[in-house]
C-alpha cells in the first residue's frame, strides 16, 4: 500500500468508528475511551516487541507515568490539559531512554525479569510512597474535574466523547505512523534488529542507537495514551497501571499477534469492553436453576489459558495467523489467475 | 597494498592457547584462503578480525588502521563486512529488504523522517532500492527481490547473504564457511560467484572453510594454521602437495612396527544381517542441509570407520541417527526397527549409544555418579566395579568431577559408559581429538575390546591412519554424502585416495614454500613496507616475498635488484 | 542492638522464605530450561487450598494440631498433581520451544491462577494466617525473643535445602535430575528419561513453591496478590545462586531478605524493599552473566 492509499484508509477508518460511541450510555462511552487508552499500551508493545523484538513487561508503568505526570501538570500548574498530554509524553520517553539501557546488554528472559522489576517497583513504590507525593497526588490521586482540553472542559456532560474523537484521531495517526515506519529504512532496521542483532550490528546498525530509541519511542506512545487517562477517568489512582495490567498488555498482544498493529486496537477493544459487558449481562440463571456470575477475573482466566494454548498452536498470535492465512489465499488467488490468463 | 595486517596475534580460551602469534598479510584485490585441521585456529583467527573475538595480544591494522577496540558497527563503517556460516539471515524480510539495510544504516537516514514519509526520506529509499536491486541483478538474484529470505533454500540465502554484505561496500569481504552445507555442483558455483564479485565489485577476500576444492580453486594465496601456529603458506597448488599439510590433516603416516594389525574374523561378520541400517539420510541445521543421501550399514561385531574431510557431514550423520538432530528424510533402521525421528532417549534405550564430540559427560557430576547414570538406565544395573578393572586410572579419581579430568581420561569414562550399559552399537565422533598419540593408542585398543564382548563400533575420526588400522571397512564422505565405501585395507594401502578426497586432487612432489627463520612464516620488515608502498598487483608482491624467502635474502634487496634489471 | 537482632531475624526468616522459593525456580529452569514467572502463584493457589481445610472445615472432634497438620498435607499434596498437570498439559509440548516462549507461557500460567484464585477466595479481602507453631510462643535468645513461627521457617528451609541436595546426590531420580541439568543433550543420548525428569522436576518445584507460601503467611498480607509477586525477590535470590548453584541460591535468598528488612530500621516505606531487589537483580545480571542464559550478545 502507497503512503496515499494508507492515508486514505486511515482518514475512512476514523470516520466509520467516530460516530459509532455517540449513541451509547456514558458506561460504554467511557468503555470506548479506555479502550483506546489501552490500545496505546499495546501499540506500544507492538512496536518495542513486534517490529525491534524486545522483552518489556511494564508497558503499563509507562502509561502510568504518562498519566501522573498529566495529572501533576494540570494541578499543580494549573495549566491546559494539552500541556499536561505532551509533559506526560516526554516523561514517559525519558523513562523509556533509562529502561532502554539494561536492554543494551540484557535479552530474552533476562530483559523480561528486568522490566518486571521495574513494573513492580513502580507499582509499590513510586506510585504508592509517600516520598512521590508530589508526583502522584497523594492517596487520593489527582482529579482533573477543571481541566481544560482545547476549551472542552473536562466535566462537561460530551467530555468523554470529545476526549474518544481526540483518542481516535491520535491513535489512528499514529498507527499510521508506525505502519509508515514499518515499511522504511528505519523499519527495516528495526526488524533486522529483531531477526538476528549479531548481523545487524555487523552490517551497520548501531545497536545502542536503535534500541534506545525503540524503548524511547515505544514509552512515550504507551505514555500519550496513558496521559489521557485522567481525562477520561476523572482522576488517576496506582490500580490501573498495576503489574498485572502490564503482564495482560504483553499476553493480550501476543495473542492478538504482537507484529500487527491492527492486533493493537482488537486487543484494546478486548480489554476494554468484554470484561464490562460481562459484568453487565454476564449474570443471570442458566437453565432456570443455576445463577451464574461472570466477573472481571473470568476474563483474566481466560486470557491466560487462551495465551498459554496460543503460545502452544499458534505462535504468531491470532491476527497473525489470520493474516498469513490471507496471504497465502491472496497469492494463491493471483497465481491461479495468471495462469489462466497465460493459458487463455 | 597490504591491506589487512595481522601481527603476533595471541588468543587464549581458559587454559588452551588457540592462536600462538599468527602473523597474516592481506593484500588488495587478493582472495586469501585460511585453512587448517578442526580446532587449529582459523576460526579464532577470523573472529579476531572480524570483531567477535579480542585477541590478548598482537595487532591488527586495516588500512593502516588499528582495528583495536573497533565495534561491530564501526569497522563495517571502514569497510569490512563478513558472512556467516549459519545464515544470520533476516528472515522476515524480502530479499530486497535484507540488501538495503546495510545501505541505509551507513547512509544515516534518520527515523522520524522516514515515518513522516517526507520527500527527502523518499528520495533516498528510491536511491537505496535501486542500488539494491543493481546488487541483486549483478548477482543472479533479481527474480528473488520480493521473497522473503526465510523461504529460500540455503544455496540462494547464500548468495543474498553475500549480496547483503556487499551493500555494505566493503574493502574487505570475510567469509565464513561460505560452502558449509552446498553439494558439489552449488560449491563449484559459488566457487565462479567469488570470482565474479571480485572482479566487479573490486572487493579482497579472506576466506575461512573446510572445503578444499573450493579454496584452493578460489584463493589467490593461502595460510595453513596447526595448533593455533602458522604451519605453511603458499599458492594453493603448492599447499596441496605439501606433506607437512597433508601430514597436519590424515594423521602421521608412522606404521608403528610394535603391534602388528589385529587380526579380524571375517567369517562372524560376513553373512549377518546388518544391526544398523541408514537409507538416503538427509538433515541439517536451519536452512543449511549438510547431509543428503547417506547410506550406510553397521554389521552386528563390526568396526566401521566414517573418514573424510570436515564438513563433509559425519558428525550430522551420527547426530541424525542418533536422534540429536531431525533427520529430513531417509531411513535408519536399527535392530530391524525404525529410528528415524524418534526422540533421542528412546533411541539410547533401544541399545544405540553415541558418545558425541566433547564426549557428551556431565561435568559436575563425579566419576562414581557418571557410572552409576550408565548403569542406572540399561535395566541390568551392572556394577561400576567392572569399569574400574578395565580403567585403573579412573579408580583413583573416583571422587573427582568429570570435568576436572585430563582429556584422556575424560574419554576413558565415555568409553567405560560403553562397557556398563551394554549397548548393541557404539557410535564414537572424533575420539582422538586434543589428545595426545600414546593415550590414542590405548583408546583405539578400547574399541577393540568392546568388539570382542560383540559391541559393534562406528567411528568417526580426522586422523585417518590409526581409524583405518583398527577398522573392517570405511565409508569416505565427501560434500554431504558417502563417495565410496571399502575395507580398511584397501584404504591404508592407497593413500592418494583418501589425500585426494580431503585436498582436492592428486598428490604432487612439488615442495611448498618453506616458513621463515622465526617459525611463524613472517618477517616484519617495517622500513620494506614503506618503501615498497607502491600500488603493485598482489601476484607481484608474493613472487617477490617468496623469492626472497628462498634466497634468504630481505624482500626489498630482491625487489631493488629486479627494478635495476628492468632499467637496463 | 536488640532492635538490629531483631530486623535480623525477620530479614533472615523473610530471607528463608525467599531461599525456598528460589530453590524451586532453579530446579525447575535447570531440569525443563523454563523459568516459572508463575511460580509464587502457584505457591499461593496451593496455600488458599490448604487454608481452605484450615479454616473452612472445622470438625470439633479434630485436635487444632491436626487440622493443621492435615490442611498442610492436603495443601502440598495439590501442589504436587498441579505440577504434574503443568507438565503435562502444557509444558512437555513445548520442550523444544525458546527459552523466552516458555517464560512467556508461564506468565499466561500465571494469569490463569492469579484469576482462579481470585475467583474463588475474593481479591482483597484479609485472610487469616496459617500458623505452623502458635502464635504467641516465643524463645528468648540473647535477649532477643524470636517468635516460634519464625524458626519454624529457618529450619524448614535449611532442612528443605539439605534434603534436596541429599536427594540430588543420592538417589537415581537424583542423579538424573542433575545429567539433564547439565547438559540435556547428553542426558537423552545417556537413555536419561528426560519425561520423567520434567515431570518429577515440576512437582517437586510446586511443593516448594508451596512449602514456601504456607509459611510466609504469618508475615505478610495474605491475599492472592501478594503471594504471587513473591517472584521478583525469589528470582533475585535465584540470580544471585547463577540459576546454577542451589547453595549459592539459598545463601542468595538469606542476604537478600536481610537487604530488604535493613532499610526499615531508618526508611519507614512499604514499597522500598522492591526497590532493592530490582536492583539486585540489574546488578547481578550487569556485573555477572548467569551461565545458560543469554545475557550478551553471542
Amino acid at each position: 500500500m502507497s503512503h496515499l492509499t494508507r492515508l486514505l484508509v486511515a482518514v475512512a477508518a476514523f470516520l466509520v468508528l467516530a460516530w459509532i460511541p455517540a449513541g451509547l450510555d456514558v458506561g460504554l462511552k467511557f468503555d470506548a475511551a479506555l479502550s483506546l487508552v489501552w490500545g496505546f499500551g499495546i501499540l506500544s508493545l507492538v512496536l518495542l516487541t513486534g517490529y525491534v523484538g524486545q522483552v518489556s513487561l511494564c508497558q503499563a508503568t509507562f502509561a502510568g507515568v504518562g498519566a501522573y505526570a498529566a495529572g501533576m501538570i494540570v494541578n499543580t500548574f494549573h495549566a491546559g490539559y494539552v500541556v499536561g498530554i505532551v509533559v506526560g509524553v516526554v516523561a514517559a520517553f525519558a523513562l523509556g531512554l533509562l529502561v532502554g539501557l539494561p536492554a543494551l546488554r540484557l535479552r530474552g528472559i533476562t530483559l523480561a525479569i528486568v522490566t518486571l522489576g521495574i513494573a513492580l517497583v513502580f507499582d509499590k513504590y513510586v506510585f504508592q510512597d509517600h516520598l512521590f507525593d508530589w508526583f502522584t497526588g497523594g492517596s487520593a490521586g489527582w482529579r482533573v474535574d477543571g481541566a481544560d482540553l482545547l476549551g472542552l472542559r473536562a466535566d462537561s456532560s460530551s467530555h468523554l466523547l470529545a476526549a474518544y474523537e481526540v483518542l481516535l484521531a491520535l491513535f489512528i495517526l499514529t498507527s499510521l505512523l508506525m505502519v509508515n515506519l514499518h515499511q522504511s529504512g528505519a523499519g527495516r532496521r528495526f526488524r533486522a534488529i529483531r531477526d538476528s542483532e549479531l548481523a545487524a550490528s555487523t552490517m551497520g546498525v548501531s545497536l545502542t542507537r536503535y534500541k534506545l530509541l525503540a524503548f524511547g519511542l515505544s514509552a512515550a506512545i504507551a505514555g500519550l495514551g496513558g496521559s489521557f487517562y485522567p481525562l477520561v477517568a476523572g482522576s488517576v489512582s496506582p490500580q490501573p497501571f498495576w503489574v498485572f495490567t502490564s503482564l495482560q498488555l504483553a499476553a493480550i498482544a501476543v495473542l492478538m499477534g504482537v507484529r500487527y498493529v491492527p492486533a493493537a486496537a482488537l486487543g484494546g477493544f478486548f480489554l476494554a469492553f468484554v470484561p464490562d459487558i460481562l459484568t453487565r449481562n454476564g449474570h443471570g440463571t442458566f437453565l432456570g436453576r443455576y445463577s451464574y456470575d461472570i466477573s472481571y477475573d473470568w476474563f483474566s482466566l481466560a486470557l491466560g489459558v487462551l495465551l498459554i494454548v496460543q503460545l502452544i498452536l499458534l505462535p504468531d498470535g491470532v491476527w497473525g495467523d489470520i493474516h498469513t492465512r490471507a496471504a497465502k489465499m491472496w497469492s494463491g488467488l493471483r497465481h491461479r489467475t495468471e495462469r489462466q490468463v497465460s493459458l487463455a | 597494498m597490504t591491506m589487512l595486517r595481522v601481527r603476533d596475534l595471541y588468543v587464549r580460551f581458559g587454559g588452551v592457547v588457540a592462536l600462538d602469534r599468527v602473523s597474516l598479510d592481506l593484500n588488495r584485490g587478493e582472495i586469501l584462503g585460511l585453512i587448517g585441521p578442526n580446532g587449529a585456529g582459523k576460526t579464532t583467527l577470523f573472529n579476531c578480525i572480524s570483531g567477535v573475538v579480542s585477541p590478548e595480544a598482537g595487532q591488527m591494522f586495516f588500512e593502516a588502521r588499528s582495528l583495536r577496540n573497533a565495534p561491530a558497527h564501526e569497522r563495517a563503517r571502514r569497510g569490512i563486512a563478513r558472512t556467516f556460516q549459519n545464515l544470520q539471515q533476516w528472515n522476515s524480510m524480502t530479499v530486497l529488504e535484507n540488501v538495503s539495510v546495510p545501505m541505509d544504516a551507513l547512509g544515516r537516514r534518520s527515523t522520524l523522517g522516514d515515518a513522516l514519509g517526507n520527500p527527502m526520506s523518499m528520495f533516498a529509499e528510491r536511491v537505496t532500492m535501486e542500488r539494491a536491486r543493481a546488487i541483486l541483478h549483478v548477482l543472479d538474484l533479481g527474480r528473488y527481490a520480493d521473497t522473503k529470505a526465510g523461504d529460500l533454500p540455503a544455496g540462494i540465502q547464500r548468495r543474498v547473504e553475500i549480496a547483503r554484505a556487499l551493500a555494505v561496500r566493503p574493502k574487505l569481504l570475510l567469509l565464513d564457511e561460505p560452502a558449509a552445507g552446498l553439494d558439489a555442483n552449488e560449491t563449484w558455483r559459488l566457487a565462479e560467484l567469488l570470482h565474479t564479485v571480485r572482479d566487479r565489485f573490486h572487493v579482497s577476500m579472506l576466506l575461512v572453510d573446510h572445503d578444499m576444492s573450493l579454496v584452493l580453486r578460489v584463493s589467490d594465496y593461502v595460510y595453513v594454521l596447526d595448533f593455533g601456529k602458522l604451519l605453511a603458506r603458499g599458492r594453493p597448488a603448492d599447499i596441496r602437495s605439501d606433506p607437512k599439510v597433508i601430514a597436519a590433516y590424515l594423521g602421521e603416516s608412522t606404521h608403528e612396527a610394535s603391534e602388528p594389525r589385529a587380526v579380524i574374523d571375517e567369517t562372524a561378520t560376513g553373512e549377518q544381517a546388518p544391526l544398523l541400517e541408514v537409507t538416503k539420510l538427509a538433515a541439517g541445521y536451519g536452512p543449511l542441509e549438510v547431509i543428503r543421501d547417506v547410506n550406510l550399514s553397521v554389521r552386528p561385531g563390526e568396526i566401521v570407520a566414517c573418514i573424510g574431510a570436515n564438513g563433509a557431514g559425519k558428525t550430522t550423520a551420527l547426530r541424525a541417527i542418533s536422534g540429536i538432530i531431525r533427520p529430513r528424510s531417509g531411513r535408519v533402521r536399527f535392530g530391524g526397527r525404525d529410528i528415524a525421528g524418534r526422540p533421542p532417549e528412546h533411541i539410547a534405550a533401544l541399545g544405540l549409544a553415541h558418545i558425541p564430540e566433547g564426549r557428551g559427560l556431565f561435568p559436575r557430576m563425579n566419576v562414581e555418579d557418571t557410572l552409576l547414570l550408565a548403569s542406572d538406565n540399561t535395566g541390568d544395573r551392572v556394577d561400576p566395579r567392572v569399569a574400574y578393572e578395565a580403567f585403573p586410572r579412573l579408580k583413583q579419581r573416583r571422587w573427582q568431577a568429570v570435568g576436572t579430568l585430563s582429556g584422556g581420561e575424560q574419554q576413558m569414562v565415555a568409553i567405560a559408559r560403553a562397557l556398563l550399559a551394554r549397548p548393541k552399537l557404539v557410535m564414537v565422533d572424533e575420539m582422538s581429538q586434543g589428545l595426545a598419540p600414546t593415550i590414542v593408542r590405548q583408546l583405539f585398543e578400547m574399541l577393540v575390546i568392546l568388539r570382542r564382548q560383540g559391541i559393534a563400533v562406528l567411528l568417526v575420526e580426522q586422523f585417518v591412519e590409526s581409524a583405518l588400522e583398527i577398522a573392517d571397512r570405511a565409508y569416505v564422505f565427501e560434500h554431504g554424502t558417502v563417495g565410496h565405501e571399502a575395507p580398511a585395507a584397501d584404504l591404508l594401502a592407497d593413500r592418494k585416495l583418501i589425500s585426494g578426497s580431503y585436498l582436492g586432487s592428486a598428490v604432487d612432489e612439488a615442495a611448498a614454500v618453506p616458513l621463515g627463520a622465526n617459525g611463524n612464516g613472517h618477517r616484519p620488515d617495517v622500513e620494506l613496507m614503506e618503501t615498497l608502498a607502491l600500488k603493485m598487483p598482489a601476484g607481484v608482491k608474493r613472487a617477490i616475498e617468496e623469492r626472497a624467502e628462498r634466497e634468504g635474502r630481505p624482500a626489498g634487496a630482491v625487489a631493488l635488484e629486479l627494478l635495476e634489471g628492468a632499467k637496463k | 542492638m536488640s532492635e538490629f537482632a531483631a530486623y535480623t531475624v525477620i530479614g533472615l526468616s523473610l530471607g528463608a522464605i525467599f531461599a525456598l522459593a528460589a530453590l524451586g525456580i532453579v530446579l525447575i529452569y535447570r531440569a525443563t530450561g523454563v523459568l516459572n514467572f508463575a511460580h509464587g502463584a502457584m505457591g499461593m493457589f496451593s496455600t488458599f487450598v490448604a487454608w481452605q481445610v484450615f479454616y473452612r472445615w472445622e470438625p470439633s472432634w479434630l485436635p487444632g494440631w491436626a487440622l493443621t497438620a492435615i490442611a498442610v498435607l492436603v495443601g502440598l499434596a495439590f501442589a504436587v498433581v498441579l505440577g504434574l498437570v503443568l507438565e503435562l498439559a502444557v509444558f512437555q509440548w513445548v520442550r523444544t520451544r525458546p527459552p523466552i516462549t516458555k517464560a512467556v507461557i508461564t506468565i499466561g500460567v500465571l494469569l490463569a491462577l492469579q484469576s482462579a484464585a481470585s475467583l474463588i477466595w475474593k481479591n482483597n479481602q484479609y485472610h487469616l494466617p496459617i500458623y505452623i507453631a502458635p502464635q504467641t510462643w516465643t524463645f528468648q535468645v540473647a535477649g532477643v525473643p524470636i517468635g516460634a513461627n519464625s524458626i519454624v521457617i529457618v529450619m524448614v528451609a535449611i532442612g528443605l535445602a539439605f534434603g534436596l541436595a541429599a536427594y540430588l546426590k543420592f538417589t537415581r531420580m537424583g542423579r538424573a535430575m542433575r545429567a539433564v541439568s547439565d547438559d540435556p543433550v547428553s542426558a537423552a543420548l545417556w537413555a536419561v528419561p528426560v519425561g520423567k525428569v520434567g515431570a518429577v522436576s515440576w512437582m517437586l518445584g510446586s511443593f516448594i513453591a508451596a512449602v514456601a507460601g504456607i509459611l510466609i503467611t504469618p508475615f505478610i498480607n495474605f491475599d492472592t496478590t501478594s503471594l504471587t509477586l513473591i517472584i521478583i525477590d525469589a528470582l533475585a535470590a535465584a540470580l544471585i545462586g547463577g540459576l546454577v548453584s542451589l547453595p549459592l541460591t539459598v545463601l542468595g535468598g538469606f542476604v537478600l531478605g536481610l537487604l530488604e528488612t535493613y532499610p526499615s530500621i531508618w526508611i519507614q516505606s512499604l514499597g522500598f524493599s522492591r526497590l532493592i531487589a530490582l536492583l539486585v537483580i540489574v546488578g547481578v545480571l550487569i556485573f555477572r552473566a548467569p551461565r545458560g542464559m543469554p545475557v550478551a550478545s553471542r
